[in-house]
């Protein structure tokens, strides 16, 4: 039996040896968590206080109209569970596991035999995480409604969360992680996903970041994919003052496909920073990544997608694009596409834009009769929505859309707008 | 209802308009000819209101109104309407939406009452037989994976949905094959009325041919050089441009 004490004291030992990562590494050159500590102090490593939330409260962020399991964390602990599950599908809180099943807690937290899980953030992650959802899907089981994961950070504190998703062969699942937010106090969510893909197996994911603005956000997603496994993740960046997802796909056997989809709409001051790391590890595996970004005001946008191709990875099929739309003059953004190629018979392409509207289409929308403003946020919005066409429930799609809009200077239109 | 005096304008400093005048009627059908390059395009984006054009000197009135201190939503409003010569695509802009938002602009500008999406849509079917366009045309994108003669089509069709009192087709023809042309044609004719005037451009004389015009113009270097009837055409067809600027250098 794993000791969990020893092992927490272990990651938080390798944790404070690494210390927090600066902007001298080129990983973190454009996002300072100096911020965080400056702001928060102690309460960075203080989880935060159990928040008492009633139905009401929950009703109001949860995305309407979406059938599916629904899992609620209110400041990091899981405080409303999901019932009538289907055989083969099992949600055990971490926090069970952590007193009830060490074997399976110290799984969660990936201490063997994983030393760079312990590297930086994450070793505090798996020193501090108090809950988190572990999911588990029995070989062949297909879910056929969505698991949402609601998070809810109120009054301040830290939320160190550790989700794990386990997909056993030819198993079907999608898994919806929406961070939501109450109140004006800072705080800090830190959110760790573990995935692991086996034979077949087909994830969709949706990961929506919409914490209250003075939040802050770090997050991270590392899924592991077995042969002909697929993975269709859409990451969605609204709110915090500060945010980073760190998102890392291993294409681990023969045939593993991923699409990563993304979208950032960093307004006002906020800093939004994605990097995503695609390994093809193994031949024959297919990776698309589009990511966009719409920045407005002062804010600062960060994107970084790396593509590794390993040795011995013939027939890659990469390509990856990220295009950014400047809707102020003061506003920034760092792109930066990394293609690193190990092995040569592989198809691989990126791009990267940064531009402003186009005056052509804003000209043709006026000709026809609408509003400059009206033009500008139609085309602001196609821009945006075009990396969540391929999302797979409308309810979602359909939320993030507005919450999105709604971070436009005529985002009360938006009902209008989206029909 | 349009009348244009001494109209210059210039893009990055170049002159390409040197002194246009023109005034078309309730009801007449302009065609406007010249070589490429004449500055055909620059007029119908000058009366549009495209930016980057700078009038340097003279004047649009449009009804009685300045023209030119409105902005392009304004003159759409106001009954102005723009085929182009290049339409954009718009992925993500729904051809449907973009018209209610237009329609309903104007409306609400007139003081009218918004249509609903009922009587949009079927405003919006009546139009697309018109023009024999697709209804599947109808919920893509802004001219999206359009070929070229659809985009061409889809242009009609929005005019014949935004009902303009003056429409400009900046070369609607060009690219459109025998049967396309015809259709195009023909909803066009469909469009004519006392009220709405339509100032053609156009390369070629054939769509002179199903659309009849009562002024043929030719443009060349900024200016109107000449202006005549239909016949105009047919000699200018015949015997090129070259002709009508010498006999403007000896005027
Ligand atoms: N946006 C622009 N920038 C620079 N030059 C332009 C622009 N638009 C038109 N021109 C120039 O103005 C002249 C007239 O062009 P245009 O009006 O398109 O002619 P036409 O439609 O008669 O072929 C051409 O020499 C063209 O190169
Ligand atoms: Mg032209």
């Amino acid at each position: 039996m794993p000791d969990i004490a020893a092992l927490r004291k272990q990651a938080w030992d390798a944790f404070e040896q690494a210390g927090l990562p600066t902007t001298r590494q080129e990983e973190w050159k454009y996002t300072s968590l100096a911020r965080i500590g400056s702001t928060l102090g102690e309460a960075w490593w203080t989880a935060a206080d159990p928040a008492s939330l009633d139905d009401a409260d929950i009703e109001a962020l949860a995305i309407p109209e979406l059938d599916a399991w629904r899992v609620v964390f209110a400041n990091g602990r899981l405080i409303r569970g999901a019932t009538h599950l289907p055989d083969g599908l099992t949600l055990s809180p971490l926090s069970e596991l952590l007193t009830g099943n060490a074997q399976q807690a110290a799984v969660a937290l990936q201490w063997q035999d994983d030393a760079p899980l312990f590297n930086g953030t994450l070793a505090a992650n798996s020193a501090l995480a108090e809950d988190g959802l572990c999911l588990c899907l029995t070989d062949g089981v297909k879910l056929d409604k969505p698991v949402y994961m609601l998070h809810i950070a109120g009054n301040g504190g830290a939320s160190h969360l550790r989700h794990g998703l386990w997909l056993g062969k030819n198993s079907e699942a999608h898994v919806i992680e929406h961070y939501a937010g109450v109140n004006e106090e800072p705080g800090l969510t830190h959110a760790v996903t573990l995935v692991h893909l086996g034979a077949g197996a087909h994830l969709y994911h949706d990961r929506l970041q919409d914490e209250s603005p003075k939040h802050f956000h770090l997050g991270r997603l590392h899924a592991t994919q077995g042969r002909d496994s697929m993975l269709s993740s859409h990451a969605v960046g609204l709110g915090a003052s500060l945010s980073r997802l760190d998102l890392a796909v291993d294409l681990a056997a023969p045939g593993a496909s991923c699409i990563l989809n993304g979208l950032y709409m960093p307004t006002g001051r906020q800093h939004c920073d994605h990097h995503t790391q695609i390994d093809h590890s193994a031949p024959h595996c297919i990776s698309r990544e589009h990511y966009r970004g719409v920045l407005d005001g002062r804010a600062h946008g960060v994107f970084n997608g790396k593509v590794v191709v390993h040795q011995g990875a013939s027939g890659t099929d990469s390509a990856q694009s990220n295009a950014n739309l400047l809707l102020s003059d003061k506003a920034e953004v760092d792109a930066k596409p990394e293609l690193v190629i190990h092995h040569d018979d592989v198809k691989a392409a990126h791009g990267c834009t940064v531009g402003q509207l186009d005056d052509k289409q804003l000209f043709y929308l006026k000709t026809r009769g609408m509003s400059d403003e009206e033009a500008r946020q139609m085309l602001t919005f196609a821009f945006a929505d075009s990396v969540l066409t391929g999302m797979r429930v409308p309810a979602v799609r359909r939320f993030i859309e507005k919450r999105a809009f709604s971070k436009l200077p005529l985002g009360a239109d938006a009902e209008a707008m989206l029909g | 209802m349009l009348k244009i005096e001494n109209l210059h304008a210039s893009v990055d400093g170049k002159k390409i308009l040197k002194g246009i005048d023109l005034t078309i009627k309730p009801g007449e059908v302009h065609a406007i000819m010249g070589p490429n390059g004449s500055g055909k395009s620059t007029l119908s984006n000058v009366i549009a209101g495209r930016d980057g054009y700078e009038v340097t000197a003279g004047s649009i009135s449009f009804h009685g109104k300045d023209l030119l201190a409105m902005q392009p939503e304004e003159r759409a409003w106001a009954g102005v309407f723009l085929a182009f010569q290049y339409p954009v695509e718009i992925p993500g802009v729904n051809n449907v939406y973009l018209l209610k938002a237009g329609v309903n602009a104007r409306r609400r500008h007139l003081g009218l009452e918004e249509l609903d999406a009922m009587e949009f849509m079927q405003l919006v079917r009546e139009k697309a037989r018109l023009v024999e366009l697709d209804q599947a045309f109808l919920s893509r994108g802004v001219n999206e994976g359009f070929s070229g003669g659809e985009k061409k089509r889809n242009e009609i069709f929005q005019m014949a949905v935004l009902e303009p009192s003056l429409a400009i087709l900046d070369e609607t023809d060009s690219g459109l094959d025998i049967d396309a042309l015809r259709v195009v044609a023909g909803g066009v004719n469909k469009l004519r009325s006392p009220e709405r005037s339509i100032i053609m451009v156009t390369h070629y004389q054939r769509l002179l041919d199903y659309i009849e015009p009562d002024v043929v113009h030719v443009l060349a270097d900024g200016k109107i050089l000449k202006s005549g009837d239909r016949t105009l055409a047919l000699e200018l067809e015949k015997r090129g441009y070259d002709w009508v600027r010498e006999e403007a250098a000896h005027a």
